[in-house]
This record gives structure tokens, C-alpha cells and sequence, in this order.
């Protein structure tokens, strides 16, 4: 009796193990089968390069590429400093009790609703951007890009943080039984033992800024046309799909966003063995 | 003095950025509530219905933003209906008794579904709707029911990462007291080692609890609408706050619904305030673990 | 003739959580001699030896009450008054660890840390400093054609004088050890008494062991801590 109840438990317990990732395989399965008619139509090639114009019968999501990659990068080139800056303050340069203060609330700060960055992007800064550049409308790559940067900064700052916390002690001790101030610390022993968990950061940090749908959507313009520079409006995969999900089942409009499906799902696959390899490569010495 | 003067630098700019930091957030939650708080009253939330048969269903409300809540609440309970015992059962598995093999292919497994955007996994659930749809029933479409299964996707990550933290935590001798007193592995997980790391999976709960409250991407592909009342099954579309935000924020016909927008935003943020104040209070070591997934 | 006092210690309380560590220390050590501190673990050695460099405020929950005075460029200085930077006073009172900390760079990079930290630039002499101090803690013949060579991969007793390297190299007054031979065989043992023995000369050393014999070969003075306290200071 004791002995059936071990093995139901096991076995359910892997169940649930294999139905959760079966999860993982079923999603990419899913985009590719929906997405395979208009593969075999055009090709990858017209797929991924091609521009996007339904009316003549191209939909490329080449802009979309773009427009993810512009925005997604950009904003990482401001929340890259930022978090920097901000995980420095919280490491080792601010006093402790105002480090923790801090921290706790970036922590806070991961849980504000990205819908809330879009919502108070629309009103406040886009107006700021319109009046301040004088052109357009203010949905803009820039405009997205900058709440963006803002949203991820908090993450980013705690990956950082993350990594120096995992630095061993004794590396600290000897700094410190030195004589070196906090900054010296901090430059000469902590950031050179915590580059590559930073590196995880970063990497991790872009594969949220792709994958965000709601600032984007609502700060980029949406336009299907590839920007000529950060003042002009461009569309994401992400957003993409949030845009034509209303348009006919059968039509290759709607074939074409599992297309921007599967190049998300493969980014993210890339991105999560891109980390797994460098946390399992051997440390690096400095 | 290069090596000084670098230093100095480096302390200039990390308050620097901090200052920013801080200051871009205070403008962002300063100008939602300067805007927003004149518009979060009862009327908000209930229009011109009475609050207390609005509660007890006997009155519809129209031009509130009570049909939003409730659809929220809903849509987050069932999603953690779903997410919790499946989740647990796997982090169970990972923690306890999975092979170390088995374990690094998993790992990988969950890493990806982690990092998957939402928006692939609303897709994932609108094509999934559709499907059934044509192949079983004409009943079937994008709803709440669809909604929250594809969310329970978005957050069964955090609660396999928790759990199998949390039970990765125990010491050594704890872990042996009960099998040296002659309990079964089983006994073992759910007398002593599930009890002790409760607060753990309780804060990844809490996480997953903000997660679906927050979410739109997954919700305006699966189900959401900007106004249909209260959801009257599991198979209808609903309404959603975050979702009205955002219809809000493009589709606004007047000021006064441009200010329930406001009105939606600040209750949204309270909420996940909450959610998220109770989660790092619980333990704060162990959301980390959910948010860097090593 | 009686050598000068170098470190003056006086009333010196530590506790830890609520928990008394030290109570009513006060103690003085001469100046260029081995002071070994003794007593079973757990007596407040090592804590005794983190007052006189401050380490201790590291440490969440650590209290401490009393004064220590060590004379650095022959002046009596309270070690923590204001005016005395704390990272000023670990130039001067260097410290080794029970266990070898080389910071995860080359052996040249380990040695010249300290002079990175208080800005020398020099590269000139700051090679010549490196020598000097490799040189005095016995290790220059072993590591000098390996200098670019990550610090990790030396022996245990190797790193441990690597470390000692480390902490003359800014020619400090004081070095405190914390059993610093706990986790070396004999013969890495040997070496590094020899070197405390042939350090005295220029500096002033508190060493913690618990090892008798070790004791008795290299200390001038004693000092046994019982419960937090001293019982034999002659």
C-alpha cells in the first residue's frame, strides 16, 4: 500500500515535470505548423527580407526585424549606464542603510505595470518629444525606446547586483584588510570578478526589451515602413502581432505573424543557451 | 593621478544615475497621481450604479470600471488555479527527485518557457482558441477560460523556480530528521519539507499573482474586450484592467473617460504595489531566484 | 632593556548580537617583536585582532567601546578617531588571513594592488616594490619567471606568502596574522616562521596560533585569552 502511494507520487510528480515542458515545445510546434502555408509560399527568404505590403501581396516582416532591433538596442544603450550607475550606488559607493533603502525599491520598481510605463509614456513624454524634435507625431522609436530603457533599468540594475553578491567574500576581505575605499573596491576587485554574471545581465536584459509588447505598441508609431532615423515611427514583431491578430484566420496577413512568432521564440531560445553556455563555461580569470 | 581621479568619476556618476533613476520614476508616479487622484472615487468604480448591489450582482454597471476589477480577479485566480498544482509538482520533481541529468535538460526547458514573451503566448492561446473553434466547437473562441490557461503558461516558471528553491534551501538535517525517524521520501516532502519552505512558494505565488494582474499582451489576444460587463462564463470575454488602460490610452473618446483611464492606472499600480510589497516581504532572497533563472 | 610599547589597548569591550565578546581588554604590545595570541577558540582572538585594524565595522551587529592607540609614524594616534581615515590605518596595519585570499588575478597584479589602490603609477617602481616584497616574503626565486601567471594556481603555502607579500608591500607598521599556517602542511609552515622571525626586525607582529610548539618557537610575548579575557600578559 505505502510502497503504490511512493509511486503514484513520483509518477505524478514527473508528470507534471513533462507536461510543463512539454509546454515549452508545444508553443514553438504550434507557430511553426500555423506558420508553415506561408513559408511554403514564399520562401524564408521573402519572409525575413522582404518589406511588408499586403496589397501587394508581400509580407515580409524584414521591417519588423528592424524596428525590434532599433528599439530593443537603443533602449538598452540608456538603461546600460543607468543600471550601471545604479548597481555602483548599490554595491558599494552608497552607505548601507542607503543601499538597502534603495535597493528595496527597485525592487518595488520591477513591479510597476508595463501597460502603466506605456499609459504615462503616451500622455507625458511623447507631447515633450513632439514639441521638443518639432516633427511628427512623437510615437517614435526614440519615445519607445526611452520608457523602455527606463522599464528595464530595474531588472538590469538587479542582475548586476545580483553578480556582485555571488563574488566571494574572501575576495572583499582582502580589499578591504588593504585599505581600499568603497570605489576602489568596487573597481578594482568587484567589477572584474562579476563581469561575466553582468554579461548574463545585459543579455537577459535584451531578451526582455525584444519580448515587451505594450510600450512598443503604444509609443512606436506602428509604422510598417523601415525608419530612416530614432525621430520616426517603426513597428515591432511583438507589436505586430498584437495588430494584425483581428485581421481574417486564413489570410497570409495573419499566417505571417507566426512567422514573427517563431523569430521571437528562436531569439529567446538563443538568448537562454547563450546565457546557459557562459554560467557553465569555466570561470574566467582576470 | 589617473587611477584618482577615475574614482572620483565613477562615484559622480553612480549618484548621478541614481538621482536619474530615481527622479524619472517620481515624474512617472508623480504625474499618474497629480493627474489621477481626483478621478479614483466610488464613481469610478462603480458609475452610477449603487456600490452595494453592484457587490451583490443585483445592478449592471455601465460606465464604472467594477466589470474591470472583477475580471481581473477572476482571470488572476484561475490562472494561479491552474499554475499552482503543476508548478509545484514539478519543482517538487526538480528538487527532490529528479537526476542531475534530467535536471539540466528541464532547466533548460523552463528557462525558455520563462523568457518566452507574453505576446507569443497570447498568440500561442488565440491560435489554440481558434483551433478548437473550427475543429470541436463553435462555442469555443478567445475567453476567460483561454486567458487564463495561456497565463498560467506565462507564470508556471516562477512557481517551479520557487519551489524548487526553496526546497534546494533546506539543510542537510532537516532534510534527514524525518527519514532517520523512518519516513517514506513522500512523507518526508509533504510533512517536513514542503511545510518549512512554504513562504518561499508563498512569495513566488504572490509573484505569479502580479504577474497575471499586470499582464496585457496575453489577455488582449485571448480574450479581453473593452466592455462587455461581467464575464457570465468561462467561455465569455471579460474585461480587464489592464487592458482598459490600454484601449483607454488609444481609443479615449472624451476627458471623462481619459480620466477613468487615469483612475484604472492608479488602482492597477496599488494593487501590484500590494502584491509586491507582500511578496519581498516574505523573502526577499528567493525572488531573486526567480528573476535571474541561472 | 624594555623596547617601546606600539600598541595600547584599554578597556576594550566587543559584542556581537547581544553576545559579549571581549570584556575589559587592556593590553600593550612592544614595538619589532612577535606577540602570539593564544586560548581555545571561540575566546575572541581573531576579534581582538579585527579591533586593530577595524574590520570589525564590516560586521552587522558588532558594537565595540574602548580605545586602541598604535603608533604609526611615531606618534600615538587613536586609530578611531575621525581625523585617521580608515583606509589610511590598513595601509599601516596590514593583515593576513587564516586562509589565503589571492584576489583572482596574476601574482603581479596581487602584489601591486595595494599600490594601485593608493595611486602609484609609476610602473618603474612599482616593479622594483613588487620585487622588494616578493623578495622579503621568501617567494621571488619561486614565482619570478610566472609573474603574469594567475595568483589561484600556487600552492596553498605559496599563496599564503603571496598574501604576506601583498600586505608589506606598502611597508606597513603593523602585521597581524590570523593563524595564518592552520591550513599549510609543515614544511610551508616552516617557511613562513622563518619569514615572521626574519620580519621582526622591521616591523611589529600579532600573530594568532593555536598551535604550542609554533609558539614557542617564534614568540617574544604571550598573551592568552580566556572567555573574552586576558589571563597571562607578563
Amino acid at each position: 500500500m505505502k510502497r503504490y502511494r511512493e509511486l503514484i507520487a513520483e509518477r505524478v510528480f514527473l508528470l507534471s515535470a513533462l507536461a510543463s515542458s512539454a509546454i515549452t515545445v508545444a508553443i514553438l510546434v504550434f507557430m511553426v505548423f500555423m506558420g508553415l502555408p506561408l513559408l511554403k509560399q514564399g520562401g524564408l527568404y521573402q519572409l525575413l527580407l522582404k518589406p511588408w505590403a499586403p496589397f501587394q501581396g508581400s509580407f515580409g516582416i524584414y521591417p519588423m526585424i528592424i524596428g525590434t532591433g532599433a528599439i530593443s538596442l537603443l533602449s538598452l544603450l540608456f538603461a546600460f549606464p543607468l543600471s550601471l550607475g545604479c548597481s555602483f550606488l548599490i554595491g558599494s559607493i552608497a552607505p548601507p542603510s542607503v543601499s538597502k533603502w534603495f535597493r528595496r525599491l527597485i525592487e518595488l520598481m520591477t513591479g510597476i505595470p508595463t501597460v502603466i510605463y506605456g499609459f504615462v509614456g503616451v500622455f507625458l513624454l511623447v507631447p515633450i518629444v513632439r514639441e521638443l524634435f518639432g516633427s511628427g507625431s512623437g510615437l517614435c522609436i526614440l519615445t519607445a525606446a526611452l520608457v523602455l530603457g527606463i522599464m528595464i533599468t530595474p531588472t538590469m540594475t538587479l542582475f548586476f547586483c545580483d553578480s556582485f553578491d555571488r563574488i566571494p567574500k574572501a575576495y572583499l576581505d582582502a580589499a578591504d584588510a588593504l585599505g581600499a575605499s568603497p570605489v576602489q573596491k568596487l573597481l578594482y576587485v568587484i567589477l572584474p570578478a562579476a563581469k561575466q554574471g553582468m554579461i548574463n545581465g545585459v543579455i537577459l536584459s535584451l531578451g526582455r526589451a525584444v519580448g515587451d509588447t505594450l510600450i512598443a505598441l503604444m509609443l512606436a508609431g506602428n509604422s510598417v515602413r523601415v525608419a530612416e532615423s530614432v525621430l520616426e515611427p517603426a513597428r515591432t514583431l511583438t507589436a505586430h502581432i498584437a495588430l494584425v491578430i483581428a485581421a481574417d484566420y486564413e489570410s497570409p496577413e495573419f499566417r505571417s505573424i507566426f512567422a514573427c512568432g517563431v523569430v521571437l521564440y528562436l531569439f529567446t531560445m538563443a538568448v537562454t543557451f547563450l546565457v546557459r553556455y557562459l554560467t557553465f563555461s569555466k570561470d574566467q580569470t582576470v | 593621478m589617473r587611477y584618482r581621479s577615475l574614482e572620483r568619476l565613477t562615484i559622480i556618476f553612480a549618484w548621478l544615475t541614481g538621482l536619474l533613476l530615481l527622479s524619472a520614476v517620481s515624474l512617472l508616479l508623480g504625474y499618474l497621481f497629480i493627474k489621477g487622484y481626483q478621478s479614483v472615487n466610488l464613481t469610478l468604480i462603480f458609475g452610477d450604479a449603487s456600490p452595494l448591489r453592484a457587490i451583490l450582482l443585483q445592478e449592471r454597471v455601465f460606465n464604472g470600471l467594477f466589470p474591470a476589477i472583477v475580471g481581473t480577479l477572476i482571470l488572476v485566480l484561475l490562472s494561479v488555479f491552474w499554475a499552482i498544482p503543476i508548478g509545484m509538482a514539478t519543482g517538487i520533481y526538480l528538487a527532490e527527485y529528479a537526476s542531475p541529468r534530467a535536471k539540466r535538460v528541464l532547466d533548460a526547458f523552463f528557462d525558455v518557457l520563462s523568457g518566452i514573451p507574453s505576446i507569443v503566448i497570447g498568440l500561442f492561446g488565440f491560435a489554440f482558441a481558434v483551433f478548437l473553434h473550427k475543429h470541436y466547437s463553435d462555442r469555443i473562441g478567445p475567453c476567460l477560460l483561454i486567458s487564463s490557461i495561456a497565463l498560467s503558461f506565462l507564470v508556471l516558471p516562477y512557481i517551479i523556480r520557487t519551489t524548487q528553491a526553496s526546497l534546494e534551501g533546506i539543510p542537510r538535517e532537516t532534510r534527514l530528521t524525518a527519514l532517520a525517524l523512518g519516513a517514506t521520501k513522500f512523507q518526508n516532502i509533504f510533512l517536513v519539507l514542503i511545510p518549512r519552505s512554504l513562504t518561499g512558494i508563498m512569495s513566488g505565488i504572490i509573484l505569479a499573482i502580479g504577474r497575471c494582474a499586470e499582464d496585457t499582451a496575453v489577455i488582449m489576444l485571448t480574450g479581453a474586450v473593452a466592455s462587455t460587463g461581467l464575464p457570465r462564463s468561462l467561455f465569455a470575454q471579460y474585461e480587464a484592467l489592464p487592458f482598459y488602460i490600454y484601449y483607454i490610452s488609444s481609443q479615449y473618446a472624451d476627458r471623462a473617460e481619459l480620466m477613468q483611464g487615469y483612475g484604472a492606472s492608479i488602482i492597477l499600480i496599488l494593487l501590484c504595489a500590494v502584491l509586491f510589497s507582500v511578496a519581498y516581504g516574505i523573502r526577499k532572497g528567493l525572488t531573486h531566484f526567480a528573476l535571474y533563472r541561472p | 632593556m624594555t623596547p617601546d610599547i606600539k600598541i595600547r589597548v584599554a578597556d576594550l569591550n566587543f559584542s556581537y548580537r547581544d553576545r559579549t565578546i571581549l570584556q575589559d581588554v587592556s593590553v600593550e604590545f612592544p614595538e619589532k617583536t612577535i606577540t602570539a595570541l593564544t586560548g581555545s577558540s571561540g575566546a575572541g582572538k581573531s576579534t581582538f585582532l579585527m579591533t586593530l585594524n577595524r574590520l570589525w565595522e564590516n560586521i552587522p551587529n558588532a558594537q565595540m567601546q574602548g580605545t586602541v592607540e598604535i603608533k604609526l609614524q611615531n606618534q600615538f594616534r587613536d586609530i578611531y578617531a575621525p581625523d585617521l581615515a580608515v583606509t589610511e590605518l590598513r595601509k599601516m596595519v596590514a593583515t593576513v588571513f587564516q586562509v589565503p585570499n589571492p584576489l583572482p588575478m596574476s601574482i603581479r597584479k596581487n602584489v601591486a594592488f595595494p599600490l594601485k589602490l593608493s595611486g602609484e603609477r609609476s610602473r618603474g617602481l612599482v616593479d622594483e616594490k613588487i620585487e622588494q616584497a616578493l623578495k622579503m616574503a621568501n617567494l621571488w626565486d619561486e614565482v619570478k619567471d610566472r609573474l603574469n601567471e594567475d595568483a589561484r594556481n600556487l600552492s596553498g603555502g605559496q599563496q599564503q606568502r603571496l598574501c604576506i607579500a601583498r600586505a608589506l608591500v606598502l611597508e606597513p607598521e603593523v602585521l597581524l596574522l590570523d593563524e595564518p599556517t592552520s591550513s599549510l602542511d609543515q614544511a610551508s609552515t616552516a617557511v613562513i616562521e622563518d619569514l615572521l622571525l626574519k620580519l621582526k626586525d622591521r616591523l611589529t607582529i600579532l600573530i594568532v596560533s593555536h598551535h604550542p610548539e609554533q609558539v614557542k618557537r617564534i614568540a617574544d610575548k604571550v598573551v592568552e585569552f580566556t572567555d573574552g579575557r586576558i589571563i597571562t600578559a607578563p
